[in-house]
């Protein structure tokens, strides 16, 4: 009956078999634990923070430029990690450090490169329309966080399951559908869970773990009170929203999942189907300056 | 405001506890806004446990969903109901006053009186109600819990009964403390899921040859720098349904550790408790699945802990489910084992790969001839059957002494480790090394 008898092993499901076998987990970074034993502790110390931050160069950079982007909108520019962290405050900055350690988690890759481009646009904008919806008191950065964070998932799978674009690409096509159903009809797992995994590992906050968790499912959105908190699901509608416009403002493949979810999402948002060229045109000028 | 059954409570169709309160809480607005009355009946099952152990959760779940059809006839229009717990109802009625309930309740205590039949007798539930109607700037949920205690009232004078709260508060204390501290703790869990406040603590099992068989782990939860003792969290995350969230939670905690043993050149099974209602969430399977895949591990360095009554319930998705484990590869132990009532020929279709004697066969260690060849027997049996025996809760030499002498495989106990946070079992690991 142990694991190793034959029977049992002939038994374990092929794909899950290939899948389980090497490690690349991206771990979560050390300096999240460091900041938040600080915040936790009796007297956080921004100074201390400031001072483990600025051991990382790369981080640092990041942070002053997270600090300094315009879709925060904050009035002067941050000079020193200790000056972002003022104007962000421990939590955002912690938020922006997961963001910017994300990406450096996972190794580079060609098809990779593509996908991150494209979580930074769909953050970028999500954190964007979390300020024009100032309505709905979603702080930018967080929205910025979730739009980078919201398909990590799809990385981790995209390097287990060879088979996993064609996947997607269905999932995609399907105008009725559950998107992860797809997912869970093909492999033993789906990107929605496996992201809300990482992201609570990588403490972030529950609202985004949540988020992440359940961003295709549609009558979570529809319903205010069908298990999605009201943060979650106004964070699900910015994401989901930005995607939109980055899609209109580039000219990239449509998804079905805007039929499925958009007019969910624009009701959250107080938005109208007619207004989305127009947002469009703006978010495309913004979109010039990512890189 | 009609009753909008989205996220219905499955067996009952009733809105689940979240959706629940979320309309009471809106309920409670629009009717303090409109300044129109608002009552509310909380009612639970009498002696439902007994339902429960007699005829399983299937049985349990007929008369559930029986008590709720009844609920249902006589519920008026514009009545809201909820499932709150396994038991527990919620039943709302905008623009009733108090006393117009008491007809209500009265009307659904006869519907209720009315035999279920159930595997060849009659039972006869009765409930428990309280009842509440809202006070003027009242909060939704002091209201709530101002009927909630009034259930509480009417259960402690015998069940089968109906108590209106009284509109002064604070009348007992008791029991509304309790409600207090419940909701309290939920608000506490919530917040360590946000704040990352909880962690997980290993404790050793341990082969008599020195050998770790695998390591437990226990979730620990820290509020504001105060321990929150499992004890008084975990029914509560089981009656909010927190415990499946907190379950996955610990899954991926324990492959991930399981990853970082392996690292360390030590690869070890780490175990994980599994709750009932995480092992039949819709999501169990996928979270296992992404849990062995973000952390990379074999599948057969995790092992999931299930109790004996959960891994005798003959549901059709509880086995099912049990199945898909093994066939991932993941270990599955009997956690309390021998305090349920598993007949031989059980024992030997269950895909288990360790069996886990409950702490009350090793407390009567050594004094209890009877109870040595008991616990003797079955790990011979364990053997024959390709399983690993283990006792827990060992905390005496002799106690260590007899056990070896029943040929007990592995010891989980004080007497050789108590659980201890992730570095310092590591630190532990490396002085056994050492001499």
């Amino acid at each position: 009956m142990s694991a190793e008898t034959p029977q049992c092993a002939r038994q374990v499901d092929r794909v899950l078999e290939r899948s389980l076998r090497d490690l690349d987990i991206p771990p979560r970074p050390l300096i999240l634990d460091r900041i938040r034993d600080e915040m936790n502790g009796p007297e956080p110390d921004p100074g201390r923070i400031a001072r483990l931050i600025g051991r990382d160069v790369g981080l640092a950079a990041g942070l002053i430029k997270t600090a300094n982007s315009p879709y925060f909108g904050y009035p002067r520019r941050a000079r020193s990690v200790a000056e972002a962290l003022r104007m962000l405050g421990l939590d955002a900055a912690s938020r922006a450090i997961a963001a910017i350690s994300l990406r450096r988690a996972f190794p580079d890759g060609a098809c990779y490169e593509r996908f991150w481009h494209n979580s930074a646009q769909i953050a970028a904008l999500s954190g964007w329309l979390a300020q024009r919806c100032d309505g709905l008191g979603v702080p930018a950065d967080k929205a910025y966080t979730y739009g980078l964070f919201r398909d990590c998932g799809i990385v981790i799978l995209l390097r287990r399951y060879a088979d996993y674009p064609r996947i997607l690409a269905a999932a995609n096509a399907d105008p009725e559908g559950s998107f992860t159903g797809h997912e869970l009809a093909a492999l033993p797992t789906e990107h929605a869970l496996v992201g809300s995994l990482l992201a609570q590992n990588w403490w972030l906050p529950d609202a985004l773990v949540l988020a992440i968790r359940h961003h295709h499912a549609r009558p979570l959105l529809e319903h205010p009170d069908a298990g999605l908190p009201t943060p979650g699901a106004n964070l699900v509608a910015l994401a989901q929203t930005a995607e939109r416009l980055v899609l209109l403002a580039t000219g990239g493949a449509q998804t079905e999942e805007w039929a499925k979810l958009g007019p969910a999402c624009l009701a959250r948002l107080g938005l109208a189907e007619e207004g989305m060229a127009a947002l469009a045109g703006e978010a495309a000028e913004l979109l010039g300056d990512i890189d | 405001m009609s009753n909008r059954k989205f996220a219905p409570d499955p067996i009952t169709g009733f809105l689940n506890r979240g959706a629940g309160l979320s309309v009471a809480r809106r309920l409670v607005d629009e009717a303090a806004a409109g300044r129109q009355p608002i009552s509310v009946l909380w009612l639970d099952i009498d002696r439902f446990q007994n339902v429960n152990a007699s005829f399983g959760h299937r049985g349990g779940d007929r008369v559930i969903a029986n008590v709720a059809s009844r609920l249902r006839a006589v519920l008026p229009d514009g009545g809201v109901c909820a499932r709150m717990g396994s038991d527990e109802f919620l039943v709302l009625l905008p623009g009733w006053q108090l006393v117009a309930m008491r007809g209500l309740a009265a009307r659904l205590a006869e519907a209720l009186e009315l035999p279920v039949p159930m595997g060849g007798v009659m039972l006869h539930p009765t409930a428990s109600i309280g009842l509440a109607g809202l006070l003027p700037g009242e909060h939704c949920h002091r209201f709530l819990e101002r009927a909630d205690r009034a259930m509480l009232d009417a259960k402690r004078q015998g069940g089968n009964r109906l108590v209106v709260s009284e509109d002064t508060m604070l009348a007992d204390g008791h029991s509304l403390c309790l409600v207090r501290e419940e909701l309290a703790i939920e608000a506490d869990l919530h917040r360590a899921l946000d704040e990352g406040w909880l962690s997980l603590d290993f404790q050793p099992v341990l082969r008599f040859d020195g050998r770790l068989e695998a390591v437990e782990g226990l979730m620990r939860c820290r509020v504001d720098g105060r321990s929150l003792p499992p004890g008084r969290f975990i029914p509560v995350a089981e009656k909010t349904g927190l415990i499946v969230r907190l379950g996955e939670w610990s899954l991926l905690q324990g492959a991930r550790f399981a990853a970082r043993l392996r690292d360390e050149g030590r690869p070890t099974r780490v175990a994980i408790n599994v709750s009932r209602a995480q092992l039949t969430s819709p999501s169990f399977l996928p979270a296992l699945h992404g849990a062995l895949l973000c952390a990379g591990i074999d599948p057969a360095l995790l092992e999931l802990e299930l109790t004996e009554s959960l891994v005798m319930e003959n549901t059709e998705l509880v086995q099912a489910h049990l199945r898909r484990i093994r066939e991932t590869g993941v270990g599955l132990a009997i956690d309390d084992f021998g305090t349920g009532y598993s007949s031989l020929s059980c024992l030997m279709d269950l895909p288990a790969t360790k069996l886990k004697l409950d702490r009350s066969f090793v407390q009567v260690l050594p004094d209890d001839p009877r109870a040595f060849a008991v616990v003797r027997a079955m790990s011979r049996l364990a053997r024959e059957l390709g399983m690993v025996m283990v006792a827990e809760g060992v905390e005496t030499e002799a106690q260590l002494t007899a056990l070896r002498a029943a040929d007990v495989d592995a010891v989980q106990g004080f007497v050789w480790a108590r659980p201890m946070n992730e570095q310092a079992l590591l630190d532990w690991l490396e002085q056994r090394k050492t001499p």
